[in-house]
């Protein structure tokens, strides 16, 4: 059998899942009384409609034809490296210093696109720097170090 | 009696909005709203949640007249990129590429522009008396709701939202039981139970808010847009003749009023706000003129109306935010969210307690129009100086504010994490065509919806038949069950999806 729309049908299998996944945790959550509705209910009710939702869409996807998933490129470069320079900054702020997640991150971010032309990225990642460290250390007085070594 | 107190509350709100600071704030507001909505790529929804944590800095009324300045700012904004360079700035602008952009091309940018920015200042004026009419009376009908009909109002909202958004109605249905599941994360509040937090500590007191809208808006949208190559071909970038001339005025003079009057009302329905609005003004007029032909090369009613349209419904869905504390869109939601980090809990008692705030943040959105009309046309050639700034340096600069601003909010490195993790799902459901926007509304109102159906059911003793019971509520609920069977029908979705695409 052909699949006719990937696109709802990949929607509808996120959908469902997540939906199922819910169900399986919140069983466990306690539903109380009709007078006072306890953890699970809303939970519940909202995991069974996303488990309807699912089904309909993967249903639709099976069966009438609609845009395909793999229409227009996936953009896995640019996913890829957005992701991993938000985990850099994540991994580098308390421990290194705003200037080294940033100068790390900053350069992930920039891998993520053939545009990226590097001279250029450097005078804008020291100006970007410079700011930052005015801005919100100076400025706001967040408690974030400048340096590993402060 | 009902007129002073119209101007005794406008004079309270001036009071407020024109103290030095505020008005810092506003024009703060307006100037950031006014770049991003020229940068194409940046939208307001990812610009509001990037300056959300600083918001935390300021009084709450300074936070929120500049969040709202960031909104209606970017209305303008994105008209001066529609008509410069053939690119919608703000998606609400999208039209006004059309006819802005022909106009440009024959030497009259400086007219289009200036129309742009008249028709907006005369739409955001009106949008202003129209929402100090209409709020206090439907503050007061609010403050009558009972829990069950509260609830049934948000399902109502939510289902108007689904309705009048664009795509799948059922993609969009799902992305709101999604946005509320996700807005359940964390303590229950009533009993102190965990949900879904996978023993994650940071869960513990929910998903944050300005990590999932980062992430899912400013991550995500980096993400999609550098894909892209771009290409931009600015018209000139010298814009002479700003003052439109006396033909240019009566002819857009109609259009002005019929796009202030219809985007007024297409702003006032949840998940309507600017963008249908500006459809539907150019739909109008289009139908309207003498001489249909005329549109899509250079007719100065397609700027005209459209540019009205979108900054009133801009102005007019604060209405439903202010008085009911139900946000009709993203940007809505973002307000709410301004809101609560300042400990104010949305709905109809923000106007009586805080009136303050409440009147000080209309009275800041005439302000800000009249400092956008000022400011804003002479300072075009910096604007378009600002398109030269490519999207490769921009990315990056969005990425660093997506991080230092959700980490600024409790200094928490593994909060950056989650917008990582939002920024992947934000993709996933760019590819998988699912709009995020009705997710976000449904993480807003999911909360709230329990709380208020629990106070509901422990007032009827456990009896659900309250929903039906309630006049209000039963047609609250009628009323959502007949939008959505509508939409669902398949006459009816089809020529939905027509007037979309158009």
């Amino acid at each position: 059998m052909r699949i006719k729309g990937s696109q709802d049908l990949a929607a509808g299998l996120m959908f469902g899942i997540i939906g199922l996944l819910a169900i399986k945790i919140g069983a466990d959550y306690p539903v109380g009384s009709w007078q006072r509705p306890g953890t699970g209910v809303l939970p519940l009710i909202l995991a069974w409609c996303l488990v309807g939702i699912g089904a309909i869409l993967t249903l639709k996807g099976l069966v009438s034809a609609g845009p395909s998933l793999l229409e227009g490129q996936w953009a896995w470069r640019p996913v890829i490296m957005v992701t991993l320079a938000g985990i850099a900054f994540a991994l580098l702020v308390d421990d290194g210093g705003l200037v080294a997640a940033m100068a790390v991150s900053m350069a992930i971010c920039a891998l993520g696109t053939p545009e990226t032309r590097w001279r250029e990225f450097a005078y804008f990642t020291v100006i970007m720097c410079v700011t930052a460290v005015l801005m919100f250390i100076k400025g706001l007085g967040m408690p974030i170090k400048v340096f590993p070594w402060n | 009696m009902e007129l002073t107190d119209l101007f005794s509350n406008l004079a309270l709100g001036f009071s407020v909005a024109a103290t030095p600071a505020n008005m810092f704030w506003c024009l703060m507001g307006a100037l950031v709203g006014t770049a991003i909505g020229v940068l194409p790529g940046v939208g307001p929804v990812a610009t509001m949640a990037l300056l959300l944590p600083t918001t935390y800095y300021l009084p709450p009324e300074g936070a929120l007249i500049m969040l709202a300045g960031i909104y209606y700012g970017a209305q303008y904004g994105g008209s001066t990129t529609a008509i410069l360079i053939n690119l919608p700035g703000e998606s609400s602008s999208v039209v006004t590429v059309l006819d802005g952009y022909q106009m440009a091309k024959q030497g009259r940018a400086g007219a289009a522009l200036a129309i742009a920015a008249i028709g907006s200042f005369f739409a955001g004026c009106v949008a202003t008396v129209a929402i100090a009419v209409a709020a206090p009376p439907l503050t007061k009908v609010a403050q009558k709701f009972a829990p069950a009909d509260y609830c049934s109002l948000m399902v109502l909202g939510l289902v108007f939202a689904i309705v009048l958004a664009r795509g799948s109605v059922v993609k969009a249905l799902g992305m709101v039981f999604l946005g509320m599941l996700l807005g359940l994360v964390g303590t229950d509040v009533n009993t102190g139970n965990l949900r879904y937090t996978f023993g994650i500590s940071d869960l513990f007191d929910g998903i944050g808010f300005v990590p999932l809208v980062m992430g899912l808006f400013g991550m995500a949208e980096i993400m999609a847009n550098m894909t892209n190559a771009e290409r931009r071909d600015l018209v000139t970038s010298k814009v002479t003749g700003l003052m439109p001339t006396w033909a240019d005025l009566k002819a857009s003079a109609m259009p002005v009023l019929r796009g202030t009057i219809l985007g007024g009302f297409l702003g006032i329905l949840p998940g309507g706000g600017a963008v249908l609005a500006s459809f539907s003004s150019y739909t109008v007029e289009k139908k309207l003129a003498k001489d249909p032909s005329r549109f899509g090369k250079g007719a100065i009613e397609g700027v005209a109306g459209p540019e009205s349209a979108n900054n009133a419904a801009a102005q007019t869905s604060f209405i439903p935010m202010l008085t009911l504390g139900i946000p009709s869109n993203a940007v809505m939601a973002m307000m709410i969210g301004g809101m609560m980090i300042h400990g104010i809990v949305p709905g109809p008692q923000v106007m009586t307690d805080r009136p303050g705030l409440f009147w000080g943040m209309i009275a800041s959105m005439w302000l800000g129009n009249l400092m956008l009309i000022v400011l804003n046309l002479p300072m075009i050639g910096l604007w378009v100086r600002m398109l030269m700034v490519p999207y490769r340096l921009m990315s990056v600069a969005i990425l660093f504010f997506c991080c230092i601003g959700v980490y600024s909010l409790n200094n928490s490195a593994n909060e950056v994490l989650f917008i990582a993790v939002f920024g992947l799902l934000g993709y996933l459901f760019f590819k998988l065509d699912c709009e995020p926007a009705p997710l976000l509304l449904g993480f807003i109102l999911g909360p709230l919806l329990e709380v208020y159906m629990r106070r509901a059911m422990l007032l009827s003793r456990g009896d659900a038949m309250v929903f039906i019971e309630r006049p209000l509520s039963a047609s609250f609920l009628a009323l959502a069950a007949v939008l959505l069977v509508i939409v669902l029908l398949p006459n009816i979705r089809k020529a939905r999806e027509v007037a979309f695409v158009e």
